[in-house]
């Protein structure tokens, strides 16, 4: 059990804020054209700028220089350390790490050697997250090219790399805790309530078909689901499969109070499907305040724990009925246009990447970790993953941040370089599952008088339980910040 | 059929007797001794004992049994008792029931009766997270796996509707809270006694569901209210003031769910509210213009706004104007917001002391008063009035 819980506690973790991680650190390798092909290969980049001539290593590669692989890392400091012991004899012995900000100031190329300190930044208060209680640790790395140790300089900053960990208590499954079984199923989103009459529609929802009834005798369609029609009274129905499109015809925002399967705020919304029924459902593929009546949505099938896979609506555009013509058809005519219509965003519409849907194998979570010189068991071994209560092994976050930068170079093409990534992870990437990138600019500057003009996208990747990773994207593109 | 002509029940019965206990965040005792007490206290107001009553009606949401309640309280044999469903929908129709038994001859004194700790034990508040897979738990399982979950969000989906289709913002909800807390303010009965708030307050006040916020949503309560029925003619030589009911209704609209009626119209309205007012001016013979005083549901403000337009006090979406204006004394009482949330019975009570001239915000000569019940589910109402007789 975890102990440490006293304010006393945070104190003796709060000490070690300002004290260095890592003291003199040099990469166990001179920035390599192997290592940049294993990494090329495993995350999908075929970008021409890291192959041939004048290569040049990705930049989202940063970190992998610096890791100390399977012979361990060099140069941690005494502080660093104990903070980590401070942490696991508290009953804190899990980690994960959850957001990555890296600045690249210069290309990295074959026979750069590495040199790097790092410095830790704050520990958080003690945090209940869904993986358990815990604390964050951040740490802020300095990654230079040049300088020797004793000849008092420090040589190039080519990088800057903060990262964010979560060191906590992992929850255990069945713990005797009071209330505890109770607490297990709760953290689960609530069941749908089935029936003997509306058992069709969850069994189409398991072969990812959304199943309207209709009249055997009218013709009417009907949602919810009910032995009779309403229209004509008939007993007879059949079932048709909704086409996917719809519109949200309202939505709230959930705030208050907190439910242990959702976390507020969140929206929630009737949707009207293009074949005239409405059913209540999540919008998914935007934030919840960015959720409007009139908002095209499609939809797609969510896994949402390893029994329940539920229909749910992707925002497909804005709450434009102007040009969305499909609108007028499914809004009812004597209804008048609201203020949400009305007031849509402007034609500068956020040009939207297209999507990229990445299988997320055991191979790509393997590779991805191996060729990041990433170790760590979780990323590889599925028993070890398990006993460290995690269902399999899942994706290092070094992955996620290679292939966030892959999907914005891919998109902008030769001469764009990154010059910032910073992401955040939600839900792990296990295998079997899909995650699929979207990404939108969110600011484009002109190069003007300047060389470059810096693009800002903001890049979301989903998966079947959620949002696997958040992040904004600051690319230089070559002719000028024009998409 | 009833919803298509008045029905015979206008002025045979009459509410007699009104009473409740204190209405606080934790009664301390249980909602069966709360119960007994409203019960024994109306029975007093009314000037009738025990032995005196014959019937019996509550809310099947209710957790003490009529037989039960009886026997706490020395009342015999029950020659009626029955229950009404849908929440808070069932107040009125207790009361509607009741003047149906003893318009009927079935019984001579009814009691009607809620009673619970909502606020120190089950909080509505607090959600819903799993149901029964019978009709009724299928019908709300729809919304649970997507995290609609608390009867907040089942109607704040209409009032984004709402807003929408009227071009308003959700500050139009801050009318009702307003009135309602003048009158609480002036309530010494009322939870917020003395305190009053403004239109700026209800605007900074926290998201609950959007657009719903913390002002818009009535308080939770412990308490027990109690009404007596009786007819009409024996009313007039008990100890107060006959409150004739001069109509009663139940309406549930079509397709009609609990909360969640999602699945037809427009979404602005209150099908279901529309069925009972267009019965009660029916049965009545009255239109909004000779109504003296409103108590309206207030579980959430926005169905106040609905209600009015669908009793045609004003014309829809127009609601909000006709609120800020004062155009109608609404929820003297200081409404489910203000003095407490007894699922609509104590603003029966309070339609009672209107017509009695007792009201701590007395409008001045109200002769008829229409009452209302839990909106959004299956309904009711009533129209009050003085005794003519």
């Amino acid at each position: 059990m975890v102990s440490g819980t006293d304010s006393g506690f945070d104190e003796r973790l709060k000490a070690y804020v300002g004290r260095a991680a890592m003291v003199g650190g040099t990469g166990k390798d001179p920035v390599n054209a192997a290592m940049i092909r294993h990494w090329c290969e495993a995350v999908g980049d075929t970008n021409a700028a890291y192959t041939g001539e004048g290569a040049i290593a990705p930049p989202t590669m940063l970190q992998a220089w610096t890791m100390g692989g399977l012979s361990g890392h060099t140069g941690r400091s005494a502080a660093y350390e104990e903070l980590f012991a401070l942490l696991d004899g508290a009953g804190y012995t899990a980690v994960v790490a959850t957001d990555c900000e890296q600045e690249y100031l210069r290309a990295l190329r074959p026979g750069d050697e590495v040199r790097f300190d790092a410095v830790i930044e704050s520990v958080s208060a003690r945090k209940t997250t869904r993986l358990g209680v815990g604390y964050f640790v951040t740490t802020k790395m300095d990654v230079r090219v040049g300088g020797e140790d004793g000849e008092g300089e420090e040589g190039e900053v080519v990088g800057t790399h903060r990262f964010r960990i979560f060191k906590y208590a992992p929850r255990r499954k069945g713990t005797a805790e009071k209330s505890g079984g109770a607490r297990e199923s709760s953290a689960r989103r609530p069941r749908p309530v089935v029936n003997r009459d509306n058992a069709g529609f969850w069994a189409g929802v398991a072969e990812r078909r959304l199943l309207i009834q209709r009249c055997g005798d009218c013709g009417r369609l009907r949602f919810p689901w009910l032995p009779g029609c309403n229209g004509c009274g008939s007993e007879k129905w059949e079932t048709v499969e909704a086409g996917g499109d719809g519109v949200v015809f309202s939505y709230v925002v959930m705030h208050h109070p907190p439910f242990p399967a959702f976390d507020p705020p969140y929206a929630v919304a009737v949707i009207e499907l293009a074949e005239g029924v409405r059913m209540v459902s999540d919008v998914v593929g935007v934030d919840h305040d960015e959720v409007r009546i009139g908002m095209p949505v499609r939809l797609e099938f969510r896994r949402v724990d390893e029994e329940l896979v539920l229909p749910v609506f992707r925002a497909v555009g804005p709450a434009t009925e102007t040009t969305e013509p499909a609108m007028e058809t499914t809004e009812p005519a004597t209804e008048t246009i609201g203020p949400a219509t009305q007031t849509a965003e402007p034609a500068s519409r956020d040009p939207e990447l297209a999507p990229l849907a990445v299988p997320i194998t055991r191979t790509l979570i393997v590779a991805g970790a191996l060729a990041s010189r990433d170790y760590q068991d979780v990323h590889h071994d599925a028993e070890a993953a398990r006993e460290k209560g995690s269902p399999d092994i899942f994706m290092n976050i070094l992955t996620s941040n290679g292939l966030v930068g892959r999907y914005v170079t891919d998109h902008f093409g030769a001469g764009c370089v990154l010059r910032k990534v910073a992401i955040r992870l939600g839900a792990p990437n296990y295998p079997g599952d899909t995650m699929t990138l979207r990404g939108s600019v969110i600011e484009a500057e002109e190069g003007g008088g300047r060389a470059e003009g810096l693009t800002v996208v903001r890049v979301i990747g989903e998966n079947g339980l959620g949002r696997h990773v958040t992040g904004t994207v600051t690319v230089a593109l070559a002719g000028g910040g024009v998409v | 059929m009833s919803v298509r002509r008045g029905d015979g029940l206008g002025g045979r019965a009459a509410i007699a007797g009104i009473g409740a206990t204190e209405f606080s965040k934790d009664s301390g005792r249980s909602e069966l001794k709360l119960a007994v007490e409203a019960v024994r206290a109306a029975l007093a107001d009314a000037g009738l004992a025990p032995g005196d009553v014959d019937g019996m009606v509550t809310f099947t949401m209710d957790t003490s049994p009529e037989v039960t309640v009886a026997q706490a309280v020395g009342i015999g044999e029950l020659s009626f008792f029955s229950r009404v469903h849908y929440g808070g929908g069932a107040a009125c129709a207790t009361v509607q029931q009741a003047a149906m038994a003893v318009a009927t001859g079935v019984a001579e004194v009814v009691v009607c009766y809620r009673a619970f700790n909502e606020r120190s034990g089950r909080r509505f508040g607090s959600g819903v997270q799993q149901r029964e897979p019978s009709a009724e738990g299928a019908a709300l399982g729809w919304n649970l796996p997507f995290g609609l979950l608390t009867p907040a969000s089942w109607v704040a989906m209409a009032a984004q509707r709402y807003l929408h289709v009227y071009g308003l913002t959700p500050e139009a909800f801050g009318q009702v809270a307003v009135v309602d807390r003048r009158h609480a303010a002036r309530n010494p009965a009322a939870y917020f006694y003395g305190k009053p708030i403004t239109l700026e307050e209800h605007a900074a006040s926290r998201w609950i569901v959007e657009p719903l916020r913390l002002l818009d949503c009535c308080q939770e309560t412990d308490g027990g209210q109690a009404i007596v029925v009786t007819s009409a003619e024996r009313a007039r030589d008990l100890r107060c003031r006959p409150a004739v009911i001069t109509a009663a209704a139940q309406g549930a609209g079509r397709a009609q769910e609990q909360m969640t009626s999602y699945y037809r119209d427009g979404l602005t309205g209150l099908p279901e509210t529309a069925v009972v007012a267009r019965q009660l001016w029916r049965s009545s013979g009255l239109t909004p213009r000779e109504i003296d005083v409103g108590i309206l549901y207030d579980h959430f403000t926005p169905f106040v706004l609905m209600q009015l337009e669908e009793f045609g006090f004003c014309a829809p979406g127009e609601a909000t104007d006709f609120v800020a204006a004062d155009a109608l004394p609404l929820n003297t009482h200081g409404g489910q917001l203000g003095e407490a949330y007894l699922h609509g019975m104590n603003g029966i009570a309070e339609g009672v002391r209107q017509i009695r001239g007792t009201s701590v915000n007395q409008v001045p000569g109200a002769s008829r008063v229409l009452v209302t019940a839990g909106t959004g589910v299956p309904t009711s109402g009533l129209v009050l009035g003085a005794d003519e007789g």
